[in-house]
């Protein structure tokens, strides 16, 4: 027994030690840890309580609660810097947190629940799962706090419950890049003899934002080879397959090939990507976020097909990261989409602070970007490129 | 017998709520085969586990070769020159006997472990003791018996003065055991001192020189051993006399109803086409060596393991065995060899392992109707004479005897007629041994049905009516009480094909 | 006396068969007819880059498949080594990526990471008497948790090849003359041939097959158990580091939170290889091999065609055969 307690100790004490390390390496880093802010919460949160209704009609100290999908990528860094520049710019305060990763759908729903409890003025919601939250969207509804959508919002929620949405409209975002890789394959597309392949990878199949990106580059992409007088056929994963609009023909001259990895593993999506390049007939292939993107990138540095020059597959990502942004350079990627974090977390703090002040709120686009060699270094655009 | 190489004085050692050694002495010569009985519990176990160090000593002295000494643990009681074979085979199956009897202390040269060394030494090493083992082969290849003479040969190699044997013949056949003995001679002419600890009366007899009994953790005497009889030992273990002789005749009337027949049953290497009959109210004795297939005939017929033909009929009418519950549904009872891994579960209760059997009576709905399951235990617990503070102690504070009566107490709960009892005394000490004897009578003057199986010839020819004998899966004899003697079932046991 | 031990048929006891070990054989076998069904079901499969995804697959599944086939050996198992190799190399990665350590005490961190969380498993299991699959499910999520919050729940790239600090990349794969090399193989083949040496000719090796095949005979022989079950599971951290580094320089992203998954590869690697669930039995070669068979499937199967989901259940599958041979041949020995 006593050998017993004394491991457990000693593994506490191990973990404990490791982790202390760690937090004590991070403060150099510019990122604002999560673990620190928890400390901070609890006793607003308690404070909160009492003043919720009158700090909410005089408009004064005001708490927002935003819950995220985690900060697995950089882009959520970006979000999490422009909602900390807005808040300290209008004097309010918030607690910023989301789930280790994108598939803790149940974390999340957890962290909503808590939101909810600390009664703040209003909460802002990327949800990752709109069903498995609706426990909570409806326990905030109850309570009377009111709700903004962010990133992919939250779609589907019931009525009422949600006041605006600050998002990157993905779907369009999706067809943008579906424009810009047509522009590069529009040629060969109409000199093929046979079929040619265009390559979806995406992260997964579950996330709404995952999904509308990828969606909205089949049926734009369909919608431009039709419009030209060639014939579309969508493979691969069956969520795709089924939710795309464009028309599908069997033996079709483009082939449209989506493939989704078991589970999110760089290693299981580069995999996928030279599945895709070592068809002979690819000729194109767009990663729908940073980790498809990055992919890509492995992917390709065993067969290095990907180019901008004849004869080469062309690569489109979306998001930024040091790995996308040097491929994009160096011109292994034709380009990338870039959405605007910065801005969108300054339009969550923005309108969850015009409700908290009675004004009347509606959706707002924060809007995407193309980005290539040529332009990456432009301000307007680089401030959405983060390492 | 030489000088006196080891003597222990009034050891005294306890442990919470148990006073396991109350002063006992030991004192071993050189030259000479020392017998270390009592019944289980009485405390040899211990005694020598303080010898070796496993356990440290409350109270006494323990002089070695002139010197006082206290061993801190087997190791080294080892470098002493004082060790242990252990009942249990303590050998690690994977590697190679040369592996094995250099565990702990390999050759090494450059930091490599030198195998082509350990395996030249190991061979020395068997030369010496006439024993024709191959020390490159995997030890989990070889038979029961040869193990044993590897776990041996490792105790002499670590230049050994005293050695303790602890039961070790229990799964040896006669031929290993014979093999055995002359290696413990060969021994005792070298000087080396040497424990042996058994219950088998014969052996005893045999091989040693003298005999220390114990009794509840105290020292009762020690004996010459050619100057005493067996009751004269027995009676020092026991406090009383309770040897009995074999049956003479069976207790089966002539016309009893045969209640269960196999017919031609196979099953694997182990089970080759065994016919038999069992009589309403017969104990059927299955006698053989070890590795004969008894087990292996009953585990195939309870439906255990999965045989290849035969066909089986219980009170005429032929069923379907393929898993232990279709045996059970026939009112076949299997009260395995290896109790603690197959029979009792030993962190339940006597009530609770007493139901486990047939829990679907003790259902109320979808509860377990404990009111009734404490009744029906302790209702069996008076039959049984199973001594236990009460039906809620868990099996694992019984005796040996108390856990299997504990077994059959399930299987009687379940309304068994036909008992398969494999080595119902194994473990158990002589008192118990009696007990549980009895019992067995008394099941069959019930018109239960026993198949006893059994590697103790004196346990076959007191308790059986008819004798079945197996060699290599086969049966190769049939005796009725009357006719059978020791010899008789030998020759049997022996008979190849 | 020679009759009464077990004998083999003429195949098992042909004296190459006997030295090499016959599953070995069949897993060399299986490997030829993998690669041959996938190369004649596949022409993209027949080309030198697939040889090189073949290897960055099998540089990490190696490195864990001989950690944890020590593990294996004593009877035990670490299933903390997928989110342990995400978690050490995230935190080896940031370190270099966010407080610009030079990158080869970034790589020692991570070993050193790896060999603390191996030493805490072995200790709660030796000292703890923990049964090695719960134990190791703890730190399983422990591991998952440090990383994401040694990152603060970031993604971490370790530096590209291109980067100044990027020699690391070259451990594994080289150009030459605008060939790429899978170099990482000689680090596998390395690393693989000492630690057989350890498995079989050293005395921690030994003592842990012992342990495996009987720890309390073991014990009684005198031997340090505790110690010797602690290495097992230092040796597993070790090697998690190790795939960690291989990992980060091969697929270059990290993300916290994932990693669960990755040690059911390696482990169903080792048990293909030869390594019993039950302990006691087990080599670094028969692992090797079977890591290759499950690289060659993760490689192979979606160049026939065959989606994600498809493949986790054929790879299931597989799993669940060499396990079946596992209990088939210990019931054999028993």
């Amino acid at each position: 027994m006593k050998k017993k307690l004394l491991s457990v100790l000693l593994c506490a004490a191990m973990v404990a030690t490791m982790a202390a390390g760690c937090g004590s390496k991070e403060e150099p880093a510019s990122t604002p840890a999560p673990e620190t802010k928890e400390e901070t919460t609890e006793p607003a949160a308690d404070a909160e309580e009492e003043k919720t209704d009158e700090s909410q009609a005089a408009g004064g100290e005001l708490h927002f609660e935003i819950v995220s999908k985690g900060f697995q990528h950089q882009y959520w860094q970006a979000v999490l810097k422009g909602a900390e520049q807005k808040a300290a710019e209008l004097g309010v305060t918030m607690d910023f947190v989301g789930p280790n990763s994108e598939s803790d759908i149940a974390d999340q729903v957890q962290m909503l629940n808590n939101a909810v409890n600390k009664k703040p003025a209003a909460i802002g919601l990327a949800a990752l799962d709109t069903k498995a939250a609706l426990d909570g969207i409806q326990a905030a509804m109850d309570a009377g706090i009111p709700i903004v959508g962010f990133d992919s919002g939250v779609p589907e929620a019931p009525e009422g419950a949600v006041y605006a949405n600050c998002a990157t409209d993905n779907y369009a975002a999706g067809e943008l890049a579906a424009e810009k890789t047509y522009e590069a394959i529009k040629d060969r597309i109409a000199n093929a003899s046979g079929t040619v392949r265009i390559g979806v990878l995406s992260q997964d199949a579950t996330g709404e934002s995952l999904i509308s990106r990828g969606l909205g580059f089949i049926d734009k992409i369909g919608e431009l080879i039709i419009a030209d007088g060639k014939t579309v056929n969508v493979v691969g994963n069956q969520k795709f397959v089924d939710d795309s609009k464009c028309t599908k023909t069997d033996g079709a001259d483009v082939e449209i090939e989506v493939l989704v990895p078991a589970s999110v593993d760089s290693a299981l999506s580069a995999t996928d990507c030279q599945t895709l390049l070592n068809k002979a007939d690819t000729i194109a292939i767009y990663g729908s976020n940073q980790h498809s993107a990055e992919a890509m990138v492995t992917g390709d540095e065993n067969l290095g097909k990907f180019g901008t020059g004849e004869g080469d597959v062309i690569a489109v990502g979306f998001d930024s990261g040091a790995v996308i942004k040097a491929a994009v350079k160096d011109g292994t990627f034709l380009g990338a989409i870039t959405q605007a974090p910065v801005a969108m977390g300054e339009a969550v703090i923005q309108t969850l602070y015009d409700i908290a002040n009675g004004k009347t709120v509606s959706d707002i686009d924060t809007g995407c970007q193309w980005y290539t060699a040529e332009n990456m270094e432009d301000p307007e655009i680089a401030q959405n490129l983060y390492d | 017998m030489g000088e006196v190489i080891l003597t222990m004085k009034g050891i005294d050692k306890s442990f919470p709520g148990v006073h396991a050694l109350d002063h006992v002495d030991l004192e071993i010569r050189k030259g000479e085969v020392h017998a270390l009985m009592g019944e289980n519990g009485a405390g040899k176990s211990t005694l020598m586990k303080v010898l070796t160090g496993i356990y440290s000593k409350d109270e006494g002295t323990i002089t070695y070769e002139g010197k006082e000494v206290t061993f801190s643990n087997p190791r080294e009681a080892q470098a002493a020159g004082v060790v242990i074979v252990h009942q249990e085979l303590n050998m690690m199956g994977h590697l190679t006997v040369a592996q094995n009897i250099f565990i702990g202390r390999e050759i090494m040269s450059g930091g490599i472990i030198d195998d082509k060394k350990m395996n030249e030494e190991a061979r020395k090493l068997f030369d010496k003791l006439n024993i024709d083992i191959d020390p490159t082969e995997t030890m989990s290849r070889l038979t029961v018996g040869k193990q044993q003479m590897c776990e041996i040969a490792k105790a002499i190699s670590h230049d050994a003065k005293v050695i303790i044997f602890d039961e070790p013949s229990a799964a040896l056949t006669e031929a290993e055991i014979e093999e055995l003995f002359k290696i413990i001679r060969d021994l005792r002419e070298k000087q080396l001192g040497i424990v042996y600890i058994s219950h088998r009366m014969d052996e005893i007899k045999v091989i040693t020189d003298r005999v220390t009994v114990m009794r509840d953790g105290g020292y009762v005497g020690t004996l010459i051993t050619k100057d005493c009889t067996k009751d004269d030992i027995i009676n020092m273990m026991v406090g009383r006399v309770i040897y009995e002789d074999p049956k003479t005749e069976s207790t089966v009337p002539k016309d009893a109803p045969v209640v269960l027949r196999v017919e031609h049953l196979n099953a694997g290497k182990m089970v080759k086409d065994v016919s038999f009959e069992l009589h309403k109210g017969e104990i059927l004795g299955f006698s053989g060596l070890m590795g004969a297939g008894r087990t292996e005939t009953a585990r195939a017929l309870f439906g255990a393991d999965p045989k290849e033909s035969g066909d089986v009929y219980v009170n005429g009418e032929k069923v379907e065995i393929k898993t232990p519950q279709d045996a059970v549904r026939c009112g076949i009872g299997y009260l395995s060899e290896d109790r603690k891994r197959f029979g009792i579960v030993v962190d339940k209760t006597v009530a609770e392992n007493s139901t486990m059997a047939s829990l679907e009576r003790f259902m109320k709905g979808i509860f377990i109707n404990k009111k009734k399951e404490d009744q029906v235990s302790q209702e069996y617990v008076e039959a049984l004479k199973t001594k236990t503070p009460g039906v809620d102690q868990l099996v694992v504070n019984l005796s040996g005897g108390n856990q299997q009566k504990v077994v059959i107490a399930k299987w009687l709960v379940r309304n068994c007629d036909i008992l398969i009892f494999d080595e119902p005394t194994r473990g158990i000490d002589v008192g118990a041994k009696s007990e549980i004897y009895h019992l067995m009578n008394q099941l069959v003057a019930e018109g239960k049905s026993i198949i006893m199986i059994s590697s103790e010839m004196t346990e076959i020819l007191r308790m059986s009516d008819r004798i079945i004998v197996m060699c290599e899966g086969r049966k190769t004899g049939e005796l009725g009480i009357e006719e059978a003697t020791q010899e008789r079932i030998m020759h049997a046991a022996t008979l190849r094909n | 006396m020679a009759d009464n031990q077990k004998k083999g048929n003429a195949f098992t006891n042909n004296p190459i068969v006997k030295a090499v070990g016959t599953q070995k054989i069949v897993v060399v076998l299986v490997l030829i007819i993998l690669l041959a069904f996938f190369s004649a079901a596949s022409s993209a499969f027949r080309q030198y880059s697939t040889i090189l995804s073949i290897m960055d697959y099998t540089y990490y599944l190696a490195f864990l498949g001989i950690g944890v086939t020590f593990c294996l050996i004593t009877g035990g198992v670490d299933l903390s080594i997928g989110t342990g190799l995400v978690c050490y190399g995230l935190i080896g990665g940031y370190l270099i990526t966010h407080n610009n350590i030079p990158v080869i005490v970034g790589i020692l961190v991570t070993l050193l990471v790896g060999v603390l969380m191996g030493t805490v498993n072995g200790l709660i299991v030796s000292l703890g008497g923990l049964p090695p699959f719960l134990a190791t499910l703890c730190t399983m999520m422990i591991a998952r948790g440090l990383g994401s919050l040694a990152t603060s729940g970031l993604s971490v790239n370790w530096p590209p090849t291109a980067a100044e600090n990027g020699w690391a990349r070259m451990l594994f794969k080289i150009e030459v003359g605008g060939v790429k090399l899978p170099i990482g193989f000689i680090w596998v083949l390395l690393f693989a041939v000492i630690m057989s040496i350890v498995l079989n000719k050293t005395k921690p090796g030994r003592y842990i097959i012992a342990i495996g095949s009987n720890k309390e005979a073991t014990r009684l022989s005198g031997v340090n158990v505790v110690k010797y079950q602690t290495l097992a599971y230092v040796f597993s951290g070790f090697f998690t580091g190790l795939a960690a580094i291989a990992y980060a320089n091969t697929f270059q992203a990290l993300a916290p939170g994932t990693g669960a998954g990755m040690e059911l590869n390696a482990i169903g690697g080792a048990i293909i290889g030869g390594t019993s669930m039950s302990g006691g039995m087990g080599s670094i070669a028969g692992t090797i091999l079977g890591v290759f068979i499950m690289s060659v499937l993760q490689t192979g199967l979606p160049n026939i065609g065959l989606q994600a989901n498809y493949q986790q259940i054929i790879i299931g599958m597989v799993l669940i055969l060499a396990v079946l041979v596992d209990v088939f041949k210990n019931k054999k020995l028993a």
